[in-house]
């Protein structure tokens, strides 16, 4: 099932991606294996998590694992659009049952857009962190910084082996 | 910075011998020493390098720091300080203080709809917005706040609590339960709020303990304003409240500071273990802490920050007052519902709203863009009375 609806999203935004640029076939090709590439969702060990959408626009969000151990989130402050973020800055915080946990941007770059719907509704971080959950969207400065952060297995094996809770 | 930290814990030590409360300085300062020599880690696990190593409790030493100060922005200044500076993975930290009377809400709260603003002016009673989560309370020199530090993952709300109930029931027998919201409670009225700030590498969990405060300004204080308030921001939980002194008549603020400071001390790091006295000294003790800028270099700015409009009310998340209004009319009077929406601390826009009406008509007034308070709100309203409702229904119309 999990399966499914994976490559349902993956065909989804190959699709939207493919109408935004008609290239020729042979770029086209190429195209498409960066696109799977991008489609990875990297994250660091403040459980943060970062996924590039297209080019060098990103979406930064927390991990599943961070907002169970947050408990019902009541409130979110997000960095405003236009902020300049450095890698590991504190950008905003997510309020649980009494207790306020400092995001940290996993990458550097300018925010582009903070998801007014959470601001809204904080409890979307909980039911959905990885897609209506989202925190904001970053034009990336440096997308290597990319490459130094978790893959999903890097991620599972290190929540596996870590004493964080 | 590590600078600043290394001059810092080089005073603190001076402090200590002067002390003399405590022994064995050497093995874990956090500054200058790297890793325990026997730190238990396991090289086979794909770990990244910044992962924090696991410490054994016996390589954690415990110090109780009890400000000087009882300005709650300094104090507020201190903690951030420490939380921001100090290096707590082989050396956990208690801090006590006590403040002069104020309201101290939390890091996204707004004041207007947790505390009586323009009561506390009245009352000389300071308004503070600190940097966890939580609700607002009342402090005074009757309460006696703890904030725990420790390392991001060695965060134990549980064990903290259980320090402070422990401490109680020690030294005067008091029991006192914890309950589903980590208030602790005696006799199902609370003595003891709880907020924490989560970062990376250090989080601290603080609470308060009310001893002897004063009950009638708590509850004075603590009440909102008559109005209609919409807002996003986190809203306290009100609480039945109780003092100590009505449990046990001997608690006072001093006794309580050193209950729980050595409850705090023979207790082994992160496990609720007694270890008595032999535990007690093997830590580093008590240590009077004078928040001043030659101790802690940094700690005007932040305390310039704490005590700053743009933080205590400039933080307030984006809200709506709204009131409604008797107009005078020709023949009948009228009502109006009249709206401000409040953002960053400043009145955005000022609108009217008749009651069967879903428009709403701008207010044109030189308090615009001012700060929200009672007497701007109050300006606002009178200037309308003036306003008769065949006005308002022309300006209406005419907006159409």
């Amino acid at each position: 099932m999990v399966f499914i609806t994976k490559l349902a999203r993956v065909g989804v935004q190959a699709a939207r991606q493919l109408r935004a640029t008609p290239l020729p076939a042979v770029q086209g090709r190429s195209f498409h294996l960066t696109c799977l590439l991008a489609k990875e969702r990297r994250y660091t060990v403040k459980h943060e998590w970062v996924e590039v959408e297209e080019g060098n626009k990103a979406v930064v969000g927390i991990s599943s694992y961070a907002q169970e151990a947050l408990g019902d989130v009541v409130f979110a402050q997000l960095p405003e659009p236009g902020t300049t973020l450095k890698q590991n800055d504190e950008c905003g915080a997510l309020e649980s049952v009494k207790a306020a946990s400092e995001v940290y941007s996993p990458v550097s770059g300018k925010v582009t857009e903070k998801n007014g719907q959470v601001e809204d509704s904080p409890a979307l971080v909980n039911s959905s962190c990885y897609e209506k959950g989202w925190l904001f969207k970053v034009d990336l400065k440096n997308p290597k910084e990319l490459d130094n952060l978790m893959t999903e297995e890097q991620y599972k094996s290190f929540l596996s082996s870590s004493t964080d809770h | 910075m590590s600078v600043l930290l290394r001059r810092n814990s080089s005073q603190l030590r001076l402090m200590l011998s002067s002390g003399g409360q405590v022994t064995r300085l050497s093995s874990s300062d956090g500054a200058s020493t790297a890793e325990p020599p026997s730190a238990v880690k396991k090289p086979t696990q794909a770990k990244k390098p910044n992962t924090p190593p696991i410490v054994p409790d016996t390589d954690i030493k415990k110090s109780v720091f009890i400000s000087q100060s009882s300005d709650v922005f300094t104090n507020l200044a201190l903690e951030d300080w420490l939380y921001k500076n100090f290096d707590f993975s082989h050396h956990h930290v208690l801090l006590l203080w006590a403040n002069d009377p104020c309201v101290v809400i939390g890091r996204h709260q707004n004041p207007f709809t947790e505390a009586n603003v323009s009561r506390l002016v009245e009352r000389g009673i300071t308004l503070a917005r600190r940097n966890s989560g939580g609700g607002a309370v009342y402090h005074d020199l009757g309460n006696l706040n703890c904030t725990f530090f420790a390392p991001r993952e060695r965060y134990d709300r549980k064990y903290n609590l259980n320090i402070v109930t422990r401490a109680l029931f020690r030294e005067w027998a008091i029991n006192a339960e914890i309950n589903e919201r980590d208030d602790i409670v005696v006799r199902n009225k609370k003595i003891s709020g709880t907020a924490a700030k989560l970062g990376h590498p250090n989080c601290y969990h603080h609470c308060t303990i009310l001893a002897s405060a004063n009950k009638l300004h708590l509850g004075e204080s603590l009440a909102r304003e008559p109005a209609n308030y919409i807002s996003r921001a986190t809203a306290s939980v009100p609480s039945p409240i109780r003092n100590l002194v009505d449990v046990n008549k001997s608690v006072n603020v001093a006794q309580l500071r050193s209950a729980v400071g050595y409850e705090y001390l023979r207790t082994a790091a992160t496990a609720l273990e007694d270890g008595g006295r032999t535990q007690m000294m093997k830590q580093r003790g008590f240590q009077l802490i004078n928040p001043t800028e030659k101790w802690f270099p940094g700690i005007e700015e932040l305390r310039a920050n704490y005590s700053s409009w743009d933080w205590v009310i400039g933080k307030t998340p984006k809200f709506t007052v709204e009131k409604d209004l008797d107009v005078k009319g020709d023949d009948q009077g009228m009502k109006l519902k009249l709206s401000v929406e409040v953002e960053a601390g400043l009145m955005k826009e000022i609108g009217i709203q008749l009651p069967q009406s879903e428009q709403v008509v701008p207010v044109v007034t030189p308090l615009q863009g001012k700060p929200y308070n009672e007497e701007n709100l109050n300006g606002i309203i009178g200037a309308l009375k003036l306003v008769n409702a065949s006005n308002v229904k022309q300006a209406m119309n005419g907006s159409v």
